[in-house]
């Protein structure tokens, strides 16, 4: 049992490594943009520093999210419970607020597009279209 | 002293009785010869023990001073003959024999002049003087007129017997009725007590005790006049803040402010200001009257500010007041964390009640700052012991914004103003010398830290479709501060920083009868 309890942390930390790489990685990607962008460069450390908080800062985030929802009294983490997290930078909120709404209205006319089809399909035939009516409306 | 022992169990009366025959009727201060005075000792002593018998912890003294005295015959020795004065004597009998000692006729009165005897006589200030005034037993005499008759017969019985030991040469009379009753019986006995209670309380029925009437401390003239005083010297500042014990400074304020009607009263006012005075002291943990900037800047929630939204809550003070004291006391809290560099999400959490908690920007609830309070406390973590009250004021103010939620909700939508919290605040916190703009940069930060923490609360009760702030978002606030972790949960802060009154309140504990309070 320890030895399997040994196993699945080393399992974890494991994970936890190449997530780390990961985000090192994308980190990297990044400043190498910016340093292009604005001329300037970046030095190995200062990599590593912004990767390693924004792993941490990541898990404070998930660890924030998830009470957030709890506090909602729900179970499923929301975009409300983003917005939440990021009100406090104001330009990251705005973003977040502007990108919520773009998606909040591709669901909407992803609704209405699968509405229409239902109703096209229905009015083949009364009966079924009175049941897709009635399942679209459901 | 053995010859004296009555056949019978000798009674403080005649045991008095001897000692007074015996004692030298001049004030003991005066020279004396070491034998007379041991031999007075050993007389006083005998008849204390005697005494005593009834009164253990008074026989310990008495048996004390009367081997030190009989030890050494130097004038020290006279120093303690002066505690075996028959005054005291008569103290100590008025407290272990009630029976002759009260002259109330019923129960009525009967308690009532006991304790009013006791004390007065306590306070006497003439020594060797027989006389003890008690005027405020007259008073009480006129309550139960009806009453006095059938008590009459019964006192006149006494009396009798009080007359034998009066014409027997006893100086002391220790019915106070009989003074105003039967002055031609007594007319040789002038026993007055002082009057250090109140008249008021005479009349309460047994001992039945007026819960302590808290008259609304003015908050608001209370923090003007302190930002008035210039720059105080750090003495004023520490006199202010007197930790008291977190719940204290606004504990016992804003406990009963939670509760009680507030009262008005002389006595209650002057208790009122004096604890509030006290309270901020401690300035920790209670909500202090927010000025003693104990409060660790730990969020709003800080009691201590809410200590003096209490006080102004008592009052009935509209909630702006609250808020403001609140606000100011979280303000105070939060220079005290900043100065302490102690971590301010336990006063997130505790915000709920006190106004620390008050990141709403209506203001800061007092009622949950005592989990405030604790939140302070957590805020304290070093640094000085008032800020540890502060921090624990602080943690316990959340708890405390659970207890009066609905008022301050009302008054939620309005952005108080804050009243700026004295200067002398964050110089007590700093433990040295501060500029004046710096004071101001610093006040500067706590109100923009103190807003934020009351908009992050509205946040919060919105995020969960709430119009009220409820002690969940104070929770919550402290989560992300930090202060309540996985290993240290909300009640853990009110039981460590919070005065026992708070942590009542916040709490839920089981009572009597299967009732949980307070309601879950």
């Amino acid at each position: 049992m320890e030895e399997e309890a040994e196993t699945e942390e080393q399992q974890r930390f494991s994970y936890q490594q190449r997530l780390k790489a990961a985000v090192h990685y994308t980190v990297g990607c990044l400043c190498e943009e910016v340093a292009l962008d604005k001329e300037m460069q970046f030095s190995k450390q200062t990599i590593a520093a912004i990767s390693e908080l924004t792993f941490r800062q990541c898990e404070n985030f998930a660890k924030d999210l998830e009470m957030f929802a709890r506090h909602a009294k729900r179970t499923t983490i929301n975009t409300e419970d983003v917005k939440l997290l990021a009100r406090r930078s104001n330009s990251l909120l705005k973003y977040i607020t502007d990108k919520s709404e773009e998606i909040a209205q591709i669901n909407l006319e992803r609704k209405a597009q699968k509405k229409k089809k239902s109703e096209d399909g229905g009015k083949n035939s009364r009966e079924p279209a009175e049941a897709g009516v009635v399942e679209s409306e459901n | 002293m053995a010859d004296h022992n009555p056949d019978g169990d000798p009674t403080p009366r005649t045991l008095l009785r001897r000692v007074l025959d015996t004692a030298d009727p001049r004030t003991p201060r005066r020279p004396r010869s070491a034998r007379a005075g041991a031999q007075r000792a050993l007389l006083e002593t005998a008849s204390s023990r005697r005494l005593s018998g009834q009164t253990k912890t008074i026989a310990k003294g008495r048996s004390r001073g009367a081997r030190s005295i009989g030890r050494s015959a130097h004038v020290q020795a006279r120093g303690h003959l002066e505690e075996q004065t028959p005054r005291t004597l008569l103290k100590n009998i008025l407290l272990t024999a009630p029976e002759s000692s009260i002259l109330m006729p019923e129960s009525v009165v009967k308690p009532v002049p006991a304790p009013q005897v006791v004390q007065p006589s306590r306070r006497e200030s003439s020594r060797g003087s027989l006389e003890l005034q008690l005027p405020e037993l007259e008073p009480s005499t006129t309550l139960a007129p009806g009453l006095l008759a059938p008590g009459r017969r019964k006192q006149r019985l006494r009396l009798s017997m009080f007359q034998q030991g009066v014409d027997q040469g006893l100086p002391l009379s220790q019915e106070p009725q009989g003074n105003a009753d039967a002055s031609s019986l007594t007319s040789s006995l002038n026993l007055t007590f002082a009057t250090p209670l109140q008249p008021q309380s005479v009349q309460r029925p047994g001992l039945a005790r007026r819960p302590p009437a808290r008259r609304a401390v003015d908050v608001g003239a209370f923090l003007r006049d302190l930002r008035d005083t210039s720059l105080a010297p750090p003495n004023i500042v520490l006199e202010d803040t007197q930790p008291f014990s977190q719940p204290t400074v606004g504990s016992p304020n804003v406990y009963h402010s939670l509760p009680c009607t507030p009262h008005t009263g002389a006595e209650d006012a002057e208790q009122a200001a004096g604890r509030r005075t006290q309270s901020s002291g401690p300035g920790l943990q209670n909500n202090s009257p927010g000025k003693p900037a104990q409060f660790l800047a730990g969020e709003a929630e800080e009691v201590d500010a809410f200590a003096l939204g209490f006080l102004s809550t008592s009052s009935g003070v509209s909630g702006e007041d609250e808020v403001e004291p609140l606000h100011n006391g979280v303000e105070e809290a939060e220079k005290k964390m900043k100065e302490e560099g102690v971590s301010v999400s336990e006063m997130e959490a505790t915000g709920a009640q006190g106004p620390s908690r008050a990141e709403e920007p209506e203001g800061h609830t007092q009622v949950t700052e005592a989990e405030g309070s604790q939140g302070t406390a957590e805020a304290e973590g070093p640094g000085a012991s008032s800020g540890d009250e502060d921090a624990s004021s602080r943690a316990a103010s959340p708890e405390l914004a659970s207890s009066t939620p609905e008022s301050l909700q009302a008054r939620r939508h309005h952005q108080f103003p804050e009243p700026a919290p004295p200067p002398g605040a964050a110089v007590f916190f700093a433990k040295m010398p501060m500029e004046r703009k710096a004071l101001e940069m610093v006040e500067k930060c706590l109100d923009k830290y103190f807003q934020h923490l009351c908009d992050d609360l509205e946040v919060f009760a919105a995020h969960a479709g709430r119009k009220t702030v409820k002690p969940e978002d104070l929770e919550l606030l402290m989560r992300r501060q930090g202060l309540v972790t996985d290993q240290v949960s909300l009640h853990v802060l009110v039981e460590r920083h919070l005065p026992l009154e708070y942590r009542q309140l916040l709490i839920p504990c089981a009572y009597s009868g299967n009732s949980v309070f307070p309601a879950q």
